[in-house]
């Protein structure tokens, strides 16, 4: 049984993300199911307010739906820092392994305490840095490098740690920071260094790898609940289809991103495996500091399956 | 006919005298009451967290800014270094104001602070000299208003934050037209002042201009750290701004002397009730936008004009007209919040350069501090230079009508604003 | 009472400089610290933001006491003393109305606030949020004390000049640009 909904989906990436073609798959699927019924609304760059306001809006059960990074929602739920400890996961595959898994699911069930059903997790892309100083491939050369971050406890420790000074900056500024040197450097997914432009005012790229943060898409609970059973089942698999689909086309972005870097004259050069286990070794103090705060259950039950799927 | 709901709610409100952000948290409770999605956590939501910028910070330090600058004497001192500078010329005094104004401008974000400290200084030297006095009151206002076009602006920050538009751009974008506002007026003087009787300064000696210009040094100063800071790439916006109000605080109280340590509390004070007005509307504004987004309602506008797409000069043209219509009844601020989230889809889907749509737009809105029934900058010049506001009214048209023909200027050649900005950022 | 009133106005004043000038020296001693030292103080960018959002919301309600809120007086001015005060009455039962539901609203989100902390300072979210309460509450107050002397014919006449937007202060004019 299905009803008229009007369902505004809040992004604060712009429509040219994958996220949009994740979105327009995942609405061809729900056409199907609910004959036409199910509507998806997107708004973009954040027209409907940041990610964390609009995650607040749907606890509040004001707005629907939102697909958000893991990252800024660590103070609704302490546990999802532990996507942003640093060199967490070696690969995609890794990745889709462990968040499409029980410990997805075990993550999803505290999201939904907090009054938030996660309907999937989609792909924001392993991050990685952009500086305009020097080619990064030691962790040494780090040192007194002006690293714009999230605002985010462990991103800025992880790169104290490293010896970069880590600056918290709004998003919206990192572009004329990095332009003016304000800054000399920021870490995003490839995608995001080309939709951003940063690529235009910066000299170096590595492929640090140094974090996944998952793309989360979440429904208001108190919305969701309203929903018949019919509704939220076809919600939770056109999500999944969706999901795939979304993972799919930024795999291949990521690919032309990375091109489109190198065309524009940035060296681009890859952490050796050897300084990545270094710089691994080293950030280890990260995870101690915050294992409290995430939840020692969950640090240590991520890693327990991770070591079980690196057998 | 969300639109309608929005329009009637919005200015029916204000008609009664309903200040204009409480016109707007009642516009957006109107909204989702029709839209059938009455909560009010909407607006406890969308209020505070409209404030909870970064961006936004450079409004209160810019106005504190402004305010150390002129109780620490640093305004006097650019008024005398015009002075010094042109004051001889015929029609001197004029220029004067102009060239005083655009240095102003350059180091304040306030068209109002701006004018006051012209108008309380000039106004009685021009009337003294046998300057006729409405005419020379509606220059200084004429001459004030330009304060938000060349950055620091506040007018800048708000319509670059409501249009995700950057600040930066916006900032070097700004100078040029606000540059040609200037010598526009001066023109414009010169014309209307060829045939009165007046005194002009006797010309000042070598030595007296370099004294001039050394008691300024300090002031004239604060312009190269603003907009160095931010081009030479030493600091963001609101780096800057806070730059300078430190700057400012500075000069005033260790250079200059001017500013005493206890009245220090009362600067500070004003400051920061400048900033809860306008902020407090920022933040009502987001509300009511929030809506409109949620609601489609710039779709329905787009529609409306589907015509005007394809012909981008045309549409400017159409919005500069809607924007000065508007601006006679509203002050700046609530302007460009009001209109900024139903016409940036439309310019977007114009193709329109949003950084040249926002500097037009802001040239406008400033003129709008000049026309009746609501021009605050002539109350200003009326309250502080004790003339008439009938007569300030009266005095301002042609310098009023000098800034239209600017704008549109600006509109039938975008060049003039595009080529340069790019060429600064 | 009325020494009373004005003490805590005074306080209220006392805080907003307290709060502007906290604000202007972490940002710019992160400014000083970032290039002098190539340090800085984690907290600052968090801390000014929240600072501001108390500057804004409590300023919001002094600035209503003074009748310094911008507004369109264009029709109003028109009219005669009875006809200003019966839009006197309307606009406070609109303002009573819309400082209600901000109040409001705060309260039904105060659990979801209480419930996240910021990213850096770890301060619960409602000390920020929460403002709503202060400022919906004292503008309502206000508000209401004025639409009973409106009801009661006790409004006087330098309040519906305020009204008409007549007399204003310099510093009114200021803060309306
Ligand atoms: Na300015
Ligand atoms: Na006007």
């Amino acid at each position: 049984e299905f009803n008229d909904r009007n369902i505004r989906v809040s992004n604060g990436i712009n429509e040219d993300h994958p996220v949009g073609n994740g979105i327009k798959a995942m609405q061809a699927c729900l056409d199907e199911k609910s004959g036409g019924k199910l509507k998806l609304t997107a708004f973009w760059g954040g027209a409907l307010g940041g990610d964390l306001q609009a995650t607040q809006a749907l606890r509040s059960g004001v707005q629907e739906a939102v697909v958000t990074s893991s990252s800024p929602l660590v103070g609704i739920i302490p546990a999802l820092g532990v996507f942003d400890l640093p060199f967490l996961f070696a690969s995609p595959e890794e990745a889709y392994q462990v968040l499409d898994g029980e410990f997805g699911d075990m993550m999803s069930q505290k999201l939904e305490e907090a009054g938030l059903v996660n309907l999937g997790y989609w792909e924001n892309g392993f991050r990685n840095l952009s500086n305009s100083v020097r080619p990064v491939t030691k962790w040494e050369d780090f040192e007194g490098m002006k690293v714009r971050v999230m605002q985010n406890d462990i991103f800025l420790d992880t790169f104290q740690n490293l010896g970069a000074n880590a600056t918290p900056m709004a998003f919206g500024e990192v572009f004329s920071a990095l332009e003016t040197n304000a800054i000399d450097a920021q870490e995003n997914p490839y995608v995001t260094i080309d939709t951003s432009k940063f690529y235009e005012v910066q000299k170096y790229v590595t492929e640090t790898n140094h974090a996944y943060t998952p793309f989360l898409f979440l429904f208001s609970k108190a919305i969701f609940d309203t929903y018949t059973p019919e509704e939220q089942a076809a919600l939770r698999e056109c999500a999944t289809v969706g999901r795939d689909e979304e993972r799919k086309v930024i795999q291949d972005l990521n690919k032309k991103s990375l091109e489109k870097i190198k065309e524009a004259g940035l060296e681009v050069n890859v952490l050796s495996e050897e300084e990545q286990a270094r710089i691994r070794e080293k950030s280890m103090v990260v995870y101690e500091k915050h294992k409290a705060t995430i939840g020692a259950d969950v640090v240590d039950g991520i890693l327990a399956k991770l070591e079980e799927i690196r057998k | 006919m969300t639109l309608g709901v929005f329009i009637v709610s919005l200015l029916g409100a204000m008609a009664i005298g309903v200040p204009v952000a409480f016109s707007l948290m009642f516009c957006g409770v109107m909204l989702m009451w029709y839209m059938g999605m009455f909560n009010t956590q909407i607006i406890a939501q969308n209020m505070i967290a409209g404030a909870d910028t970064f961006t936004l910070l450079a409004i209160p330090f810019f106005i504190l800014a402004g305010e150390l600058m002129n109780a620490g004497g640093l305004s006097r001192r650019i008024i005398d270094f015009a002075i010094a500078c042109v004051g001889h010329i015929r029609g001197g005094l004029g220029i004067v104001a102009i060239m005083a104004a655009v240095i102003m401008a350059s180091i304040s974000g306030s068209a109002a602070a701006d004018t006051a400290a012209l108008a309380a200084i000039l106004i009685p030297m021009m009337a003294k000299a046998g300057y006729n006095v409405p005419r020379s009151a509606g220059l200084i206002a004429a001459g004030g208003v330009i304060a938000p076009v060349i950055p620091p602006s506040m007018a800048f920050i708000v319509f670059g934050v409501a249009a995700n538009v950057s600040i930066t751009q916006l900032f070097m974008a700004g100078i040029v037209p606000g540059l040609l506002m200037g010598i526009a007026l001066v023109v414009t003087w010169l014309i209307v002042v060829r045939k009165d009787r007046v005194e002009t300064l006797p010309r000042t000696d070598a030595k007296e201009r370099l004294r001039a210009t050394g008691r300024a040094l300090w002031a004239l100063g604060m312009p190269v750290i603003i907009l160095g800071g931010i081009k030479m790439g030493v600091v963001t916006p609101t780096e800057a701004a806070v730059v300078a109000a430190a700057y400012a605080l500075f000069v005033g109280m260790v250079i200059y002397r001017e500013l005493k340590p206890r009245e220090l509390p009362g600067v500070i004070l004003q400051a920061a009730k400048t900033t809860a007005v306008i902020m407090f509307l920022v933040c009502a504004a987001l509300v009511s936008s929030w809506l409109i987004t949620a609601a489609n309602i710039p779709a329905e506008i787009t529609g409306f004009i589907e015509p005007l797409i394809d012909r981008p000069m045309l549409l400017m043209f159409v919005i500069m007209l809607v924007v000065l219509v508007v601006g006679t009844a509203l002050d700046l601020t609530p302007t460009i919040l009001i209109l900024t989230p139903v016409l940036m889809p439309i310019i977007k889907q114009a193709g329109i350069d949003p950084v040249y749509f926002g500097v037009l737009f802001i040239m406008n809105t400033c003129i709008g501090l000049l026309t009746p029934p609501v021009g605050v900058v002539l109350n200003v010049v009326s309250g502080v230079g004790r003339v008439p506001l009938g007569k300030v009214t009266v005095g301002v048209w042609p310098f009023l009508v000098t800034q239209v023909l600017v704008l549109f200027l600006l509109v039938l050649f975008p060049d003039i604003v595009l080529v340069p900005a790019r060429w600064l950022y | 009472m009325q020494r009373a009133i004005d003490l805590f106005y005074k306080f209220l004043e006392f805080l907003l400089i307290l709060l502007l000038s906290g604000m202007a020296i972490m940002v710019f001693l992160n400014v000083v610290l970032r290039y002098g030292f190539n340090s800085g103080l984690n907290v600052s960018d968090e801390l000014s933001r929240y600072f501001f959002v108390w500057v804004t919301f409590i300023g919001a309600v002094v600035t209503f006491r003074e009748h310094s809120h911008v507004g369109v007086e264009t029709l109003v001015m028109m009219f005669g003393r009875r006809g200003r005060i019966i839009c006197m009455i309307l606009s406070n039962i609109i303002i009573i109305a819309v400082s209600a539901i901000f109040f409001w609203g705060t309260w039904k989100q105060a659990p979801i606030n209480a419930s996240m902390v910021a990213p850096v300072t770890k301060l619960p979210m409602i000390w920020v949020y929460g403002i709503g309460f202060f400022t919906g509450a004292g503008v309502v107050i206000i508000a209401l004390e004025r639409l009973f002397r409106l009801l009661t014919g006790r409004i006087t006449e330098e309040e519906i000049a305020a009204f008409a937007g007549e007399h204003m202060s310099l510093e009114q004019l200021s803060e309306r640009t």
